[in-house]
């Protein structure tokens, strides 16, 4: 046991921060949401850096190197990047071993029915569907796409055409029950680990405010009414933070990545509602960066089945829901 | 960054289980229902925690010179997660293997390192902790029991309260002041006591917790030889607190409801309730904090295991172990629902031996408060 990052791992994680600082944040996050765009620019740089491509590059004859992996995602969400890096870094290695063409968009067969809008929907060049007992590549055009307005952080867009995907087997590649699997866990893990640098993010923002917003006469941030509930979002997101860490170490086992899942998405709401309401109304401005972390921690909650989903697959990984 | 644990502390954990199934009396769920404290639990850990010693493991964390092992923190840690799952037969002898002996270590004069070292890691003393008073708990600093020195000894009067584990003590690790004129954290210092001492009176508080689990302990004029003082009179407070650093997880409270949650599953499943979408749902949702609350205990230790000093990780970690082993214990009353109405049921036994521990060692409110200045770094004003 170690929780101390390797010299590996450091110089993985110092590196991808310079990146961020220089050309993700905040304010490039809010101009690109304000018109639904992707950064394709950041996509580029993640690619050309070897970023992400680290778990295939790093892999062991265990796995794709998944932690490291996952610290770059933590890293991307903690500076509210608009690229589709989990779905790129964590689940795509996980399903195949052959590169899979970005941006990444991920879906059910549920959400491809309803059609529901997809994260990142409306810029993806693959679409991966997972099955029943099978994982759908599909290649996707522009005309496959039709961005959606959304509220909550992220470039949505719908699948357009319906009748398009109507026969999955024809419309793109099949991968076996083993990608199955493989793509429900580190899909479920990279929800949490999306969540732990956006939540992160959230508090340390909302800690800065309090910290220098004065009400009654000193700073909101002294009252040990407001003391205690950012204390409880802090054990939260440290929580969160190992356990996901954890299950990505051990290549992202079921049980593992559900309780992970179901723990970081819980808190994921009480970051959420707890920032805001101790933000005030200044929190709900486009003006204050709040917005570009919290709003996200409510899509993350809303794919795979949520923590509801997370739960369920964490009784039947421990203990088996037959009676 | 590695999460693994090494062949030998694996084969260490099958050890320990296999020593657990030897040593275990048959009766030893009835033995143990009213928890670490209670008079069956308290006898039969002499004889267990000797049984231990003779294997090396009682305090296999300490070093050789003190009859320990030199072994890293996380053996250690096996150790307490396998003795609470089961409900802890080492009794009150946790807290001897934990803070006590390192305390004394770490502050103690050679003399009482010879006198309490030895009897501690043989597993031949029972210790109980004298912290709180009527007018001093979570403001831990506003105790009074005075300690006067005269010549060469200390006469104490005064009172603790909420005392565990005192009725079968043979020393109490004693929390007094010392110098009349201070106030708060200064002038407050640690004795050493023998609980036979003359002027020691040991009353029971009856409590819903269960039998033996609350005392008063009253000091009238009890006279002990200055020798007791642990570490620079006055320098008490310095004491407690590198103590309380190991004690705030030295309950594996998360394996204990982790174990519970097990059973629980396994009733339920039984039952037919795991087809009801809410039981799933709160036995998801209670693995989870087991395993967040395990994840954060771990992080402690491995800080320890570093030599590193201690971080405001404890307080988190402590938080979220109580709230694990609170909710459990309550979840235990609704999948049990009637059944636990009876007193030493599964379900009661459970929940009682849950329901202090977000008082205990520093009710969760200090520890908040502890998170918020050392770990958000918020302003006190």
């Amino acid at each position: 046991m170690n929780f101390e990052l390797n010299e590996d791992q450091q110089a993985i994680t110092e590196s991808v921060d310079r990146l961020l600082a220089q050309h993700a944040g905040a304010t490039r996050t809010i101009e690109l949401n304000g018109h639904g765009m992707y950064d394709d620019a950041l996509h580029q740089l993640l690619d050309e850096s070897g970023f992400s491509t680290i778990a295939r590059d790093l892999a062991s004859e265990d796995g794709p190197a998944g932690l490291e992996a996952a610290l770059i995602v933590e890293a991307v969400a903690r500076a509210g990047g608009v690229v589709a890096c989990a779905a790129q870094m964590l689940v795509a290695p996980a399903v195949q071993e052959a590169a899979i063409t970005g941006p990444i968009t991920l879906c059910t067969l549920d959400d491809l029915k309803k059609p529901v809008p997809l994260r990142f929907g409306a810029h993806a060049k693959t679409l991966l569907v997972l099955g029943i007992r099978d994982v759908h590549v599909i290649p996707l055009t522009p005309e496959d796409l039709k961005p959606v307005r959304s509220s909550f952080g992220y470039p949505m867009g719908r699948l357009a055409k319906a009748d398009r995907f109507a026969d999955l087997n024809a419309a793109g590649n099949c991968l076996g029950p083993n990608a199955a699997l493989a793509m429900a866990n580190w899909w479920r893990l990279s929800l949490a680990v999306e969540a732990v640098g956006t939540m992160d993010a959230a508090l340390t923002h909302t800690v800065g405010y309090l910290k220098q917003r004065r009400q009654f006469g000193r700073s909101i941030g002294s009252f040990q009414a407001i003391q205690h509930r950012l204390s409880l979002c802090a054990i939260g997101v440290e929580a969160s933070r190992w356990l996901v860490r954890e299950a990505a170490y051990h290549g992202a086992p079921t049980e593992a990545v559900a309780a992970a899942a179901a723990f970081t998405l819980e808190t994921a709401d009480q970051v959420f509602t707890e920032t805001h309401q101790m933000s005030g109304a200044i929190g709900f401005t486009c003006e204050f960066d709040l917005h570009v972390w919290s709003m996200r921690l409510l899509a993350l909650r809303q794919e795979l089945g949520g923590v509801g989903g997370a739960r369920r697959a964490l009784v039947e990984a421990r203990w088996g829901n037959q009676p | 960054m590695e999460f693994d644990w090494s062949q030998e502390d694996i084969q260490h954990r099958r050890d320990v289980q296999a020593f657990l199934k030897e040593e275990l009396p048959d009766n030893w769920e009835e033995m143990s229902q009213h928890g670490p404290g209670g008079d069956s639990q308290a006898q039969f850990s002499r004889h267990f925690c000797s049984r231990m010693a003779e294997r090396g493991w009682l305090t296999q964390h300490w070093p050789s010179e003190y009859g320990g092992r030199d072994c890293e923190p996380w053996r250690h840690s096996i150790v307490g997660e396998e003795m609470w799952s089961v409900g802890e037969p080492r009794g009150s002898q946790y807290m001897n293997v934990n803070w006590i002996g390192p305390a004394i270590m770490n502050y103690g004069s050679e003399q009482q390192k010879a006198l309490h070292l030895p009897k501690i890691s043989t597993g031949q003393v029972l210790w109980c902790q004298g912290f709180s008073e009527p007018e001093a708990g979570s403001d831990l600093v506003a105790l009074r029991t005075r300690a006067e020195k005269i010549d060469n000894q200390y006469v104490i009067n005064g009172s603790k309260i909420w005392t565990s584990y005192c009725n079968h003590a043979d020393f109490i690790f004693l929390l007094v002041r010392t110098d009349p004129s201070s106030s708060r954290h200064r002038g407050i210092s640690v004795l050493l006591v023998p609980m036979d001492t003359e002027g020691i009176e040991v009353r029971e508080i009856p409590s819903v917790v269960g039998e033996r689990y609350f005392h008063e302990v009253f000091f009238t004029d009890v006279t002990v030889p200055t020798d007791v003082l642990l570490g620079e009179a006055n320098n008490g407070w310095n004491v407690v607190n590198y103590a309380l650093q190991f004690e705030r997880i030295g309950a594996a409270r998360y394996a204990r409801a982790a174990v519970t949650l097990d059973k629980l599953a396994e009733l339920a499943r039984e039952r037919g309730m795991l087809e009801d979408p809410i039981v799933v749902d709160r036995l998801g949702e209670a693995r989870a904090l087991c395993e967040a609350a395990r994840v954060l205990v771990y992080k402690v230790i491995d800080i320890r295991a570093k030599g590193l000093p201690p971080t405001a990780d404890t307080q988190l970690a402590r938080v979220l172990s109580t709230t694990c082993d609170n909710a459990i214990g309550r979840l235990a009353l609704e999948i049990f629902g009637q059944e636990s109405r009876e007193y030493a049921s599964f379900a009661d036994t459970n929940f009682r031996m849950a329901m202090t521990a977000g008082i205990a060692v520093g009710a969760t409110e200090v520890q908040l408060n502890l998170i918020a200045s050392r770990f958000l770094e918020l302003p006190k004003e």
